[in-house]
């Protein structure tokens, strides 16, 4: 079930990656071999195995308490802003989220 | 399109919600320790961390943990010791890192619910309940919670250069980062709501419960508490379930309502006119009263979600759950009850009261200040008589409270005296006994005036013997104005009864 | 006058201590070694001599007021390039933030500066720490020093070939797979990858979040061991939810002999296919020069093993992609010009501004993340992760530590790996580490008797004994030295003498 070119063209849209033909050849070829090279992976009986997902062993519940700027980290607003390509007076600036026409299912300025 | 009473006759709504609540209370954000604010310039209370610098690593908010345990064991939730915060990917710069942190599979509360109790004419909306049934009461519906997570909110975009902010016609956006990393709640409940009116008092019991947590200022008009509904329909008997619509931009506990309603009834015109819903998100346009299509929802989103490896698990103590729950204070369902327990007061009376946790402690304040069989008499003055706008302490209130429960001034005086001693702490019975306002009871000097308004008023007496009995509120009132307002109303009425009747 | 790398930091610390010489002008030997050496050796993508020479007087002025001196006084080190530090650029070898001007300092680095040291810049490294040669920098090469038509190995790279040219005496790293490991074994001097949790991870930049870790590079191991004193002793960093405490006595017991040692070894891997026979003599060189020490050889087996790459490059490139979502143009990094929507502009940043590799792990790991895939590899990636993990449980109950080698080979040349699944194969013996979040430590054991390059053992143990790791590779350090197979401190003879004269 090799992936195709257009199964990897999806995957840099996703990732937002722009390819043009000859990376997207590329890619392909290589994304067919890194899976290959994975197949072990799926060789072992994992029933009932825990995932590990932090090598940390039993630390848990690390928490801050809720005090402002206790590390003194609040950046000054040329800092904020000192590596931005573009700003307008004290915000980041970017270009129009939807093209002409374009349906783009951000229209809110909430997360949900 | 038909009226959403009569839509609701032939089919059945079935409406979920999801519930953004942004824990205000706190200090400070969700994974850093930049200030929240709601009006500073834009990008000033930012860090390496909310900016999503490379590098930077987040810490979870010990007392936003708190707080979201305590909205759990507030709406009967179970406390899920154990959970991870996922990363949840998307490609949009509100969210700094392109991803936001927030819970996955197993939240902080799952399985709660929330018991309403809807009154009044929006209990009509539901087609098996009539007033005719149940004149004074309503009917009860326990809600169920499917979880509550923990998360973090998104940065503010400001769309330039179309028209009204519009993001359709916009050149550019900005971005202002102080909102974003502050902590966020998301509830999402069963759809087990089945008209508006249910979504809309849902919302208004969440958020007295979370005033009464004081986890959150739950402003919807400032978006500290902001809605999403989800609804579908279905004939009614039928047991599957529609194509739902998803509703954004709700504002007001009104618009949940309108919004929800308009959904419903658009909705059935399309399915009785032999279309079909699509599965879309749909924008509330509060002045024009309708939903517009924002979005076609295709497929379901992939966000990629995995467990987050820069934040260490959590298991949960029973000492930090104990610790909690010790610190939810008494709800508002349960201090209406105790309220009409142990104040004798009526059931609606004491449920409004109960509602705002300031309003409800202010009471308390008055009451203790007054003998009991008076207590009533506060609840009276404080849900007729006060308004926002009014700078009287809790003392004012049961002095005020105690004269109208003794006759001592009327009602009307009352009103009276609320403006005179508004702003300025003076005691409204040092106040009535300075400008003579207490009321008599004296019945020989009402009884003098009764029949200077008897021989006065020769047509309404008149009137009264020739059966119009309703004349005896004027004449009341002609006894009320001829004292200035000192009678007692219900000894004028009882000496102008005795009158009228001797001299039949 | 020595020259200053004949000097370790240890010896410099004390030097300036003792006003045998100032901060100052240590600092200014450094950055003349780098200077005569830069040419050839490229280890540094930016020499921050300014800052360098405010930092040291600031040590000096110190020593003036009879204030306290730290541990590192006026020691030169050199910072992996994807370490924050204010006054420098963190440019990760890319493109992407070829002009980010750091806005914070990562608390390795702070760590440093605190002991006293002196910062003389940021070294090269595969872009995003994707790599094992330091090939993939978008800048230029680093060479081996020791041979300088070889790759230091990576990704970091110019650090481990920074100290062993003698530029600086120590210099940080960072390991997702074998990152310090492997270049410090190519490159002839001291790696350590310390336990997950033990150095702070807050200002370096993510790769693998629950892989990486940042670790020391030095000319000896008892460099290393004050280098991780100064790392930890400030006890566990608030602004890491992953980070723990760790006593500060790296020095304490460091020549404690080790009789009675276990040293665990795995035969399948000791006599690997993968490795070149002069490798594979030079470790049973090492494994002899323990047990003449005393050292108890005992078998033991990672059953897993072979698993371990395939979940390595399932977890680190999810991750990956994860971590590199957030280079979008839009607060910084490049950002591609006149583009009419932001999806665009979004696209065409990182299409410029990502190198090959670092597209080939962000797309394989959108990839292994999408609903559906998710199931049938990362979660039983991470489970199989459970599966090492416990092999190493089981496998450090019959041993206190495991020797092994680091690498197939030693240092190839700049080219000779042609395939990317090729270049991974570079991690075979390092990523477990990683994956169980265990310490482990490169030790150079002499140079290869066909290519002339240094070899290294790997010596692997339990996650938080890292003291008792960094005791067993000073006793295999002190072993070769009286075998006769390597000095340590050595430099790489080419650049031993270029420049660097402490006046």
């Amino acid at each position: 079930m090799a992936l195709t070119r257009e199964d990897v063209r999806d995957i840099a849209d996703y990732a937002r990656i722009a390819l043009d033909k000859r990376e997207l050849d590329e890619m392909t070829s290589y994304l067919n071999e890194a899976i290959e090279m994975l197949q072990p992976i799926r060789e072992y009986d994992l029933a009932g195995v825990v995932p590990t997902y932090h090598p940390i062993g039993d630390l848990c519940n690390v928490m801050a308490p809720d005090e402002p700027d206790a590390h003194g980290r609040a950046l000054a607003i040329d800092v904020a802003l000192g590596n931005a390509g573009a700003t307008r007076d004290r915000a980041f600036r970017v270009p129009s989220i939807l093209g002409n026409g374009e349906v783009d299912g951000r229209c809110q300025t909430s997360a949900s | 399109m038909r009226l959403l009473r009569e839509v609701l006759r032939d089919w059945e709504a079935v409406i979920g919600l999801e519930v953004h609540t942004e824990l205000t209370t706190l200090k400070t954000k969700m994974f850093c320790d930049c200030r929240l604010s709601h009006d500073d310039p834009p990008n000033s209370n930012v860090c390496p961390v909310c900016l999503g610098m490379p590098g930077a690593l987040p810490v979870p908010n010990e007392k936003a943990i708190e707080y979201i345990v305590m909205a759990g064991l507030a709406t009967d939730c179970q406390i899920q010791r154990r959970s991870l915060f996922y990363r949840k990917h998307y490609f949009y710069p509100d969210m700094s890192k392109n991803f936001q942190t927030t819970q996955g599979p197993v939240a902080f509360c799952m399985h709660g619910h929330l018991d309403l109790e809807v009154t009044g004419e929006g209990a009509t909306e539901r087609p098996d309940f009539t007033v005719e049934k149940d004149p004074d009461g309503g009917y009860m519906a326990s809600i169920r919670i499917l979880r509550i997570h923990m998360e973090e909110d998104a940065a503010k975009m400001v769309h330039v250069g179309g028209s009204e902010g519009r993001i359709a016609s916009a050149t550019e956006s900005l971005i202002d980062y102080n909102r974003c990393g502050t902590p966020l709640i998301e509830l999402v409940t069963q759809p087990d709501l089945r008209t508006p009116e249910e979504a809309r008092v849902f919302m208004e019991r969440l958020r007295q419960t979370f005033l009464t947590l004081g986890i959150s200022d739950c402003s919807l008009e400032s978006g500290s508490m902001r809605c999403d509904g989800n609804v579908s329909i279905r004939r009614r008997g039928a047991r599957g379930l529609g194509t739902k619509t998803e509703m954004k931009n709700i504002n007001s506990f009104k618009s949940l309502h309108d919004a929800l309603a308009y959904e419903i009834c658009r909705q059935a015109e399309v399915l009785e006119a032999g279309g079909v819903v699509r599965q879309e998100t749909r924008h509330w346009e509060p002045s024009k009263r309708r939903t517009v299509v924002m979005r076609v929802k295709e497929t379901a989103d992939d966000y990629r979600m995995y467990p987050d490896p820069d934040l260490a698990p959590f298991c949960l103590s029973d000492d930090f759950v104990a610790r909690c729950r010790a610190r939810v204070p008494e709800l508002p369902l349960e201090k209406r009850d105790r309220f009409v327990v142990a104040y004798a007061l009526k059931r609606a009376d004491a449920a409004q009261l109960a509602a705002d946790p300031r309003v409800a402690s202010f009471f308390e304040e008055a009451a203790c200040a007054v003998a009991k069989e008076h207590v009533p008499m506060v609840a009276n003055v404080i849900i007729n008589l006060l308004s926002a706008t009014k700078a009287v302490t809790s003392a004012q209130v049961a002095s005020l409270a105690t004269l109208l429960a003794t006759d001592a001034i009327t009602f009307m005086q009352a009103r009276e005296v609320l403006e005179l001693v508004d702003g300025t702490g003076d005691d409204p019975q040092r106040l009535v006994d300075e400008r003579g306002m207490r009321q008599s009871t004296d019945t020989e000097a009402l009884a003098a005036t009764v029949d200077e308004v008897l021989a006065r008023c020769v047509d309404q007496v008149r009137q009264y013997r020739e059966g119009n009995k309703k004349v005896i509120g004027y004449l009341v009132g002609q006894c009320m104005r001829t004292s200035r307002g000192t009678g007692n109303p219900k000894l004028f009425n009882t000496i102008l009864c005795e009158r009228l009747a001797q001299e039949g | 006058m020595p020259n200053i790398s004949e000097l370790s930091a240890a010896q410099i610390a004390y030097g300036v201590t003792c006003g045998d010489f100032t901060a100052v002008e240590v600092a200014q030997a450094s950055l003349d070694a780098i200077e005569a050496r830069e040419p050839e050796v490229q280890a540094f993508l930016e020499i921050s001599g300014d800052l360098a020479l405010a930092i040291a007087a600031k040590t000096d002025e110190r020593r003036a007021r009879c204030a306290p001196l730290g541990s590192l006084a006026g020691v030169p080190v050199a910072f992996k390039d994807n370490m924050q530090l204010v006054g420098t650029r963190t440019t990760c070898a890319s493109r992407m933030l070829e002009h980010f001007d750091s806005p914070f300092t990562a608390t390795c680095v702070q760590r440093l500066l605190d002991a006293g040291a002196t910062p003389v810049g940021k070294t090269n490294m595969d872009e995003f720490a994707f790599g094992s040669s330091t090939e993939s920098s978008a800048f230029h090469r680093t060479c081996n020093p020791w041979d300088t038509q070889r790759v230091p190995g990576g990704s970091s790279g110019g650090s481990a070939a920074a100290v062993a040219a003698g530029e600086v005496p120590i210099a940080l790293g960072s390991d997702t797979g074998g990152s310090i490991r492997q270049p410090a074994s190519f490159c002839g001097v001291v790696g350590m990858k310390p336990s997950y949790g033990v150095v702070s991870r807050y200002g370096v930049v993510a790769f693998g979040s629950s892989l990486d870790q940042v670790g020391p590079f030095g000319r000896c191991v008892s460099d290393v061991a004050l280098t991780m004193n100064a790392l930890v002793a400030g006890g566990r960093d608030p602004l890491d939810s992953t980070s723990q405490a760790m006593s500060a006595g790296f020095l304490d017991n460091l020549e404690q002999p080790v009789e009675g040692i276990r040293v665990g070894v795995i035969t399948s891997l000791m006599e690997h296919e993968a490795l070149s026979a002069e490798v594979r003599t030079a470790l049973a060189e090492a494994c002899a020069a323990l047990e003449a020490q005393g050292a108890r050889l005992v078998e033991v087996e990672l059953r897993h093993m072979e698993a371990a790459i395939a979940a390595y490059y399932v977890i680190g490139p999810a991750e990956a992609f994860s971590n590199l979502a957030r280079f979008d143009g839009v607060r910084y990094g490049f950002r591609a010009p006149d583009c009419a929507t932001l999806a665009e502009q979004t696209a065409r940043s990182r299409a410029y501004g990502f190198g090959a590799e670092a597209k080939r792990r962000q797309l394989l790991g959108a990839y292994l993340l999408a609903s559906g895939v998710y199931d049938r590899y990362y979660y039983p990636a991470q489970q199989v992760r459970t599966l090492i993990t416990n092999d190493y449980r089981d496998a450090f109950m019959r041993c206190d530590v495991l020797l092994l080698p680091a690498a197939p080979t030693t240092a190839f040349r700049f080219g000779e790996m042609s395939s990317p699944t090729q270049m991974y194969a570079q991690d075979l013996f390092t990523i477990s580490n990683n994956i169980a979040g265990n310490a482990g430590v490169c030790v150079p054991i002499g140079l290869g008797v066909q290519s002339l390059m240094p070899i290294a053992a790997q010596l692997q143990g339990p996650a938080f004994k890292d003291h008792v790791l960094l005791r067993v590779a000073r006793a295999l350090e002190r072993g070769m030295e009286e075998a006769g197979r390597m000095r340590p401190g050595v430099v790489a003879p080419a650049f031993a003498r270029r420049g660097g004269v402490l006046a």
